[in-house]
């Protein structure tokens, strides 16, 4: 066991470092409910990277990435997340589950169209998964989808949708066979958004944004060359990349956090004690509790470093992952409360009329709150815990 | 960069667990938590024979050649096999020893296994720091099964024998029937000073007493994880039910995140690591956190028969409690955490 990077890892960071220190907007970003500002923003950095051959970090070379290795990619997302570069956001679901799962389940055809497309920043993909009726019970869903002639008709709804009205492109689960145990009759689909049959609403969240949407559709028609895998595969192609997401996606999260939690630290050094007088970190309380916390991030890193060096040996990502998963969404919002009280009354401030908060503290505390329910809540992901990694019964 | 065990290390847990196992079932745990002096002679010899005490020096030291590293895996398994007597006392000793070139002789018999040592951790002074050692220090965990004490002061590092004049021990009957408490008492000892870095040594004392806090964590959640699956209420097994089975992926969890913690500051401390002052206050704070925690949802998980004396649950528990006290407290490393950030702005 060792800590240190080999020769080689070290010289793609100086590389990669560099790189990014030249190259990270370091402009005004734009406001949190701008959407089509926000979309311009990062499609324009990831073409960027693009041109610069950084995109697509551990995509394989021949759809146009890097093929980076895997302490390449710690490495790459280590120094991303440490120059501040710009959050994945709309480019999340392309960049990590459409696209990937394309690589891993798509033709070629399909490949050669999409890939490149979402690695240029071309295109903004969402996810239409999730039902009123099917949330942590996926596989429930009930949206229909019946073939006819070359194309399939769907009928339905999708929520939590997020980006749905800035996107081109749908990552879409539809019920084609409900004869079928639910598990089977699900096919995983292209769609494309702002076509015949198809209404996008856009939800109002408690943060005050409006980043995801209902999608409702009324014969909606797709070709059914746009079917990835077979029909009726859906749910395997859906979960073909999940594991591999729940193993890697905190390479930049855990220095992302760290980072954060630096600056809350340094707020307790400038923010007046609870009691109203002396600075928040002469707080014993405060200052355990910021400990602790920073013991928890180190404990993140070291997790996440754990959980690479076991990948790295047998090519898959084990099970911890939802371990991971679970810690980290709860801790994430253990800072932000912690945060809240550090800044005192202050923390009721920077809103305007509609409820939406300016960029800062209280806005991540309040998008905070997702974090233990999207992507599987965290009582889901305890129950993947007890039963996939310790074996109890169902 | 890597941090999980490769093949040679895992071979050596094995060989550990596998022998633990096989001499120290939880039967004979409790026979040898009854004896005058608890630490079971026997397995203390095989223990030598394998080379456990000196896994972490170098092989001219009479060592096996590792590091801190294969340290922590043996201590997961002490914990978790819950071995009574003075293990990291006399780890720890073989450590300072093995750096003091007049100790040749006293380091072999420790290696040998016919030399025990405790671990007296003094970091405020209150043995004093004088070429002569005077005052009282309580609560030294297997002092009464120790030849001899290893002092760690604030600048120094003390050797003394038992037999030694001036030395007195008390042994104190304490909560955990596993690793009995000790009052050592000095009246102008004369100790050897050694030619070793206590801070060192306590940074090495603070990682492998969170390895042992995680083997205990992990011990706990797997008879959690066993009972889950046996145990039957209302027609199913009580894994079945949200209530225990989201506890134990808590119990899992938390393990892991220590065990995490503690892997990191034990290579940090073989790759001689900047921060690994502060990976070790992290380590210790999580690993007792997590064998607390887990000892006691361990206990709850079992119902009525978690709150017997026959039932491990208790033996665990108190050696969690025994591990909190052993070289700082949580609060103690939060605060040593913090300390950088509360200095004048």
């Amino acid at each position: 066991m060792e800590l240190r990077f080999s020769r080689e890892e070290e010289a793609f960071r100086e590389q990669a470092r560099a790189w990014l220190e030249a190259n990270v907007p370091r402009g005004p970003k734009p406001a949190p409910h701008d959407l089509p500002g926000r979309r311009a923003y990062d499609m324009a950095w990831q073409r960027t990277m693009f041109d610069a051959g950084w995109a697509g970090i551990n995509w394989p070379r021949e759809y146009g990435g890097r093929g980076a290795s895997l302490m390449e990619q710690l490495v790459w997302y280590e120094e991303y997340a440490r120059v501040g570069a710009p959050e994945v956001s709309t480019g999340f679901v392309g960049l990590k589950h459409a696209g990937p799962t394309l690589i891993a389940c798509g033709n070629e055809q399909q490949k050669a169209e999409h890939l490149p497309r979402i690695l240029r920043g071309d295109v903004v993909w969402c996810q239409g998964f999730s039902e009123p009726n099917a949330g942590s019970d996926l596989a429930a869903l009930q949206t229909r989808a019946v073939i006819d002639g070359d194309e399939l008709v769907v009928t339905g709804q999708k929520i939590w949708t997020s980006f749905g009205h800035i996107a081109e492109l749908q990552e879409l689960l539809v019920r084609t066979d409900p004869e079928a145990p639910k598990h089977k009759g699900i096919t995983w689909v292209i769609c494309p958004m702002g076509v015949p049959g198809m209404e996008v609403r856009p939800i109002k969240t408690l943060a005050g944004n409006a980043d995801f949407c209902e999608v409702f559709y009324d014969g909606v028609r797709i070709p059914l060359t746009n079917v990835v895998g077979r029909l009726n595969d859906g749910w395997r192609v859906a979960m073909a990349t999940l594991s591999f997401e729940r193993g890697t996606a905190f390479m930049s999260e855990q220095v992302r956090l760290a980072r954060r939690l630096d600056e809350v630290i340094a707020l307790a050094r400038r923010a007046r004690g609870p009691a109203g007088k002396g600075r928040a970190i002469d707080d014993d309380e405060i200052a355990r509790r910021l400990a602790l916390a920073k013991a928890e991030v180190d404990a993140m890193r070291a997790m996440t470093y754990r959980t690479l060096s076991g990948t790295a040996r047998t090519g898959m990502p084990g099970p911890e992952g939802s371990m991971i998963r679970l810690f980290f969404s709860e801790l994430v919002q253990r800072i932000d409360q912690l945060t809240m009280e550090i800044l005192g009354p202050a923390a009721l401030e920077g809103f305007d009329l509609d409820g939406v908060p300016e960029a800062g503290w209280s806005e991540r505390y309040l998008t905070g709150l997702s974090q233990t329910i999207g992507g599987g809540t965290k009582e889901i992901q305890r129950n993947i815990v007890g039963e996939r990694v310790l074996g109890l019964p169902r | 960069m890597d941090l999980m065990p490769g093949p040679e290390q895992e071979a050596i847990r094995d060989a550990i667990r596998g022998l633990l196992a096989d001499r120290l079932p939880s039967a004979r745990v409790r026979q040898v938590m009854a004896m005058e002096i608890p630490a079971d002679p026997e397995l203390w010899r095989a223990a030598a024979e394998l080379g456990w005490f000196g896994l972490h020096l170098p092989e001219q030291a009479g060592g096996a050649g590792y590091g801190a590293a294969e340290a922590m895996l043996l201590f997961v398994e002490l914990g978790r096999a819950l071995a009574p007597g003075p293990w990291l006392g006399t780890v720890l000793a073989a450590r300072a020893l093995a750096g003091d070139r007049g100790q040749r002789a006293t380091l072999q018999r420790l290696l040998g296994g016919t030399l025990r040592a405790a671990v007296a951790d003094d970091p405020t002074g209150v043995l004093g720091s004088n070429a002569h050692l005077d005052g009282t220090l309580e609560g030294v965990l297997d002092l009464g099964a120790a030849d001899a004490v290893l002092v760690l002061g604030p600048q120094h590092t003390g050797w003394l024998r038992l037999a030694d004049a001036g030395v007195s021990v008390r042994s104190v009957p304490g909560m955990d029937p596993t690793r009995r408490l000790g009052t050592l008492r000095l009246s102008g000892v004369g100790a050897q000073r050694l030619d070793a870095d206590p801070g060192a040594l306590r940074r090495l004392g603070t990682v492998l007493a969170a390895a042992e806090a995680v083997g205990v964590a992990e011990r706990a959640l797997e008879a959690s994880v066993e009972y889950a699956k046996v145990r039957q209420q209302f027609g199913k097994p009580i894994g079945t039910f949200q209530a225990i089975k989201h506890r134990c992926a808590d119990m899992a969890t938390r393990t892991e995140v220590a065990r995490a913690s503690v892997t990191w500051a034990a290579v940090a401390l073989d790759d001689h690591d900047p921060e690994v002052a502060e990976w070790a206050h992290a380590a210790k704070a999580l690993a007792t956190r997590a064998a607390l925690e887990n000892t006691h949802d361990n206990v709850q998980n079992h119902g009525g028969m978690g709150y017997t004396w026959e039932s491990d649950a208790h033996l665990l528990l108190k050696r969690a409690r025994a591990l909190e006290h052993c070289f700082g407290s949580r609060t103690a490393h939060l605060d040593a955490l913090a300390a950088p950030w509360r200095s004048p702005a």
